[in-house]
């Protein structure tokens, strides 16, 4: 049953999160990331727009880089992803280029700028590091994010939540969802790619009448521990940075089997300059060291293979994600247009 | 016989460089393929409602607090003053995200106290939270139109036996009216314009609509719906401008000597204002902070604030004097102000986008900081337009007169009667642009040099990041660097003002 198998990886996680890194490492996946010792040394200038604010821990990766690095001079330009993409569009338009690389938040935003034909070709064993659904000529996923359906311990267990997303709307819990927010739009337009637009408009209005909207995902998960809702939808990291914070939250993650629901979007790095020194930054990204950083610390699924993904979460293996092209998630216009048609935006 | 007034020319440059977003707007939205959507009713109603409950609460706190800080004496009074004026440093989504995380059931007042307090969201919640995060507005606006009255009047009608508080209402406010119009109206822009606030409160309002579509990459679209938002700017500036001032001499200002209890009493009726809009923010912070720990924050980050933002309010009061003096001068220049101030209306997202195309333009300089600076100048012009226009334009024209017929050129009339009798004015117009610099994100974010972090991209960062506890130093810093800011301009403005109300017993 997948419930269990869930439960048993979680307490395998736990227990493999006491041990140090690298036997957990090997207690991992045969196939080994690359590590920062075999990665060349960078020099030279180079200009990251970074399309969000990590609190530090983004910042502590290019610092370690950096420290690594002493030669690399990186200067760094941090903004909402949209309004990075827009800006980079409107210096291209220009003719000014000022960013080397671009580390977006969703993959939304890098489907606009590889469109826009702006994106260098990436090396193939690159992005041969990736997992095989994770792999593009020119951009890199650094860490995933997986959609599930954070619910209150007092009044819910995961067992009583159902696991088909589209079978939701038939439950009598109160849901939160924050639909002006583009990880939501992502899940939509991944249900549409999945099932339809006559299906997920339907969906959307059976859930319209017995949800609460809020501003952002962080809001529907407060908003969840509270017991203001039943049960939420929002990316996983929410819950585990809530509880790493408040670990006597009345909050919990369940997940659905292979549907929109349980989605997996990534952020992702590409180049907008040619040449070794942005190519072998992203490297530095994709490394053991880097990715389980970001799993542990950021709570961020790590989509190298061979990579632990954060305690509190099950492998990508047991859970269930459905099998889209991320890059499809790009075409927002049509998810935008249905869910104002439905009355949810 | 009517000459244009000097003013004009440099006026109409000004009005243009700040009119330039908007226009760079109209470029963009070209594109959009919608031009109305019915669908946006309901969302412009709430948006309506939103303005005028914000403007009408920042007046009903604001034009009190103004009566308090300019005519009571206080212990510590710039203290007070200052404290007051602080709001405007702190973004108001931080306002928001606070309230509502200390209120309604499961909030941070009830697992400190175990009493639960009724939510704070919606309409209601979204009205409080701007009303507490504009009326400083209304305040400084409103202080100095005041402190230009003179209050021989108000004695008069004392002298002829009415009370103190009915000749406050009935001698005194019907001469403020274009002060308090001037604070409502940029409470009222403001109120438009935010996103954070009502988003973060639950409000469904217009610039929710931008501001999906802006995220969904439909930049043509969120232009066109920020020019529909600019209808309703045209419609209250319109409004705005048919509020008439008076025109009179200045003279020695009103002076209150309350006794102790009163004075605490008065100070008292501040408590829950200063108590929700900063003391509340801060502390829920600090709770987050004492669970969660510190993180890497530099001090360089408070540095750069404070001189971007006091850059800013020097150049934008340099920029503004033209334009409120033209705006004085007669209809055209009436007409160059009010198009100034259209930018201010538009949601600060879609106009950082704007300010990059506008930075485009002038390539050598984007991203530097004297392009940021010229950005803030752009956003923020009106604050100081309007600030300086209300106290110069009651100011009688014939002083001005008399000093030419004794023979003082247009420059030194300017320097030596016009200037010092408006300073109060132009302190206040910076301080408000050095406040509303300090929280000031989308275009700093963009158009800064790079690393270039600031305390309100800093909080941003945290913030955005879900690491709350992080958020209370920078939070704190903003309110004590905006303090200390402040209490030197309002240093500056007695240190100026002693000049002209030393030489009025011989005027007279």
């Amino acid at each position: 049953m997948q419930r269990r198998t869930f439960i048993q990886s979680l307490a395998a996680l736990a227990a493999a999160g006491a041990l140090p890194l690298n036997i957990s490492q090997v207690l991992a996946d045969p196939a080994n990331a690359v590590s920062v010792e075999a990665l060349p040394r960078l020099e030279g200038e180079l200009t990251l727009y970074l399309g969000r604010g990590e609190g530090g821990l983004y910042e502590n990766v290019i610092k370690a880089i950096e420290d690594r690095n002493p030669d690399l001079k990186l200067r760094i330009r941090r903004g909402p992803t949209a309004s990075l993409t827009n800006a980079i569009l409107a210096e291209a338009k220009a003719g000014v280029r000022r960013a080397d690389l671009f580390w977006a938040v969703d993959s939304g935003a890098v489907g606009m700028v590889t469109a826009a034909g702006l994106a260098q070709a990436l090396p193939a064993e690159l992005t041969g590091q990736l997992r095989d659904e994770f792999r593009f000529p020119d951009w890199a996923p650094i860490t995933g994010r997986i959609r599930t359906i954070p619910f209150n311990t007092e009044r819910l267990t995961a067992d009583k939540i159902p696991n088909d997303i589209m079978a939701l709307p038939d439950t009598d819990y109160s849901v939160g969802w924050a639909p002006a927010y583009a990880a939501f739009q992502s899940f939509v337009t991944g249900m549409r790619i999945l099932e339809g637009d006559k299906v997920t408009a339907e969906w959307l209005t059976a859930m319209n009448r017995k949800a609460k909207k809020f501003a952002g995902e962080l809001g529907v998960v407060m908003a969840v521990e509270r017991g203001e809702v039943d049960i939420g939808l929002a990316n996983h990291y929410y819950t585990l940075r809530l509880k790493a914070g408040k670990p006597d939250a009345n909050v919990d993650l369940a997940f659905t089997n292979n549907d929109a629901g349980c989605l997996v979007n990534a952020s992702g790095i590409l180049a907008l300059k040619e040449g070794e020194l942005p190519a072998n930054f992203i490297r530095y990204l994709l490394t053991k060291e880097v990715q389980s950083y970001l799993a542990e610390e950021a709570c961020e699924i790590p989509l190298v293979n061979g990579v632990l993904p954060p305690e509190g979460l099950p492998r990508l293996k047991t859970i269930n994600p459905p099998q889209i092209d991320l890059t499809r998630l790009a075409d927002l216009r049509p998810t935008i247009d249905l869910m104002r048609d439905v009355g949810v935006l | 016989m009517k000459r244009w007034s000097p003013s004009y020319p440099l006026a109409f440059i000004i009005a243009l460089i700040a009119v330039m977003p908007v226009l760079v707007l109209m470029v963009l939205a070209a594109d959009s393929p919608q031009l109305f959507d019915s669908r946006n009713l309901h969302s412009l109603t709430n948006t309506l409602a939103l303005m005028v409950f914000t403007a009408g609460g920042a007046v009903l706190i604001g034009v009190p607090l103004a009566l308090l800080t300019a005519y009571v004496r206080l212990p510590w009074g710039k203290f007070w003053l200052v404290l007051l004026a602080a709001p405007l440093a702190i973004p108001s989504y931080i306002g928001a995200f606070t309230l509502y995380a200390a209120f309604g059931p499961g909030g941070e007042i009830e697992q400190l106290t175990g009493l639960t307090t009724p939510s704070f969201d919606g309409l209601f919640g979204s009205s409080v939270v701007m009303a507490l995060y504009t009326y400083p507005f209304v305040m400084l606006t409103v202080r100095a139109s005041l402190l230009s009255l003179d209050a021989s009047l108000v004695y008069a009608a004392r002298t002829l036996g009415m009370s103190l508080l009915s000749s406050l209402w009935t001698v005194v406010l019907p001469r403020i009216t274009n002060g308090i119009a001037a604070g409502a109206l940029l409470a009222a822009m403001y109120a438009l314009s935010d996103f954070g606030t009502p988003a973060i409160l639950r409000l469904d309002t217009f610039t929710r609509m931008i501001y999906v579509e802006y995220n969904s990459f439909g930049l043509s679209q969120a232009a066109m719906l920020s020019l529909q938002l600019l209808v309703i700017v045209g419609l209250i500036l319109f409004l705005e401008s048919r509020v008439k001032g008076t025109h009179e001499r200045p003279g020695k200002s009103l002076t209150l000597w309350p006794g102790r209890l009163r004075t605490s009493m008065m100070l008292l009726a501040c408590m829950p204002v200063i108590a929700l809009s900063i003391l509340l923010p801060l502390a829920v912070f600090g709770i987050w902070l004492w669970r969660e720990g510190t993180g890497s924050f530099e001090l360089v980050y408070a540095w750069n604030s404070a001189y971007a933002a006091l850059f800013a309010a020097i150049a934008t009061v340099l920029f503004a004097l033209p334009v409120a003096q033209a705006a004085i001068s007669g209809k055209f220049g009436r007409l160059l102000e009010r198009v100034s101030y259209l930018g201010f209306g538009v949601p600060g997202i879609v106009m950082g986008t704007a300010l990059v195309y506008v930075g485009l333009q002038l390539s050598m300089l984007y991203q530097t900081l004297a392009l940021l600076v010229l950005a803030y100048v752009m956003r923020f012009l009106p604050l100081a337009v309007g600030s300086i226009r209300s106290t110069s334009e009651r100011l009688d024209p014939s002083l001005v007169k008399a000093a030419r017929l004794l023979g003082a050129s247009r420059k030194e009339a300017f320097r030596r009667i016009t200037l010092p009798l408006s300073i109060r004015g132009i302190v206040a117009g910076a301080a408000l642009v050095f406040l509303e610099v300090m929280r000031e994100l989308p275009a700093t974010l963009i158009l800064s040099p790079l690393d270039f972090e600031t305390l309100a991209t800093y909080l941003w960062r945290v913030y955005e990041a879900g690491y709350f506890g992080q958020a209370a130093i920078p939070g704190l810093l903003l309110v004590v660097i905006s303090g200390l800011a402040l209490a030197v301009m309002f240093f500056g403005e007695r240190w100026n003002q002693t000049d002209v109300i030393e030489e009025e017993p011989s005027l007279s």
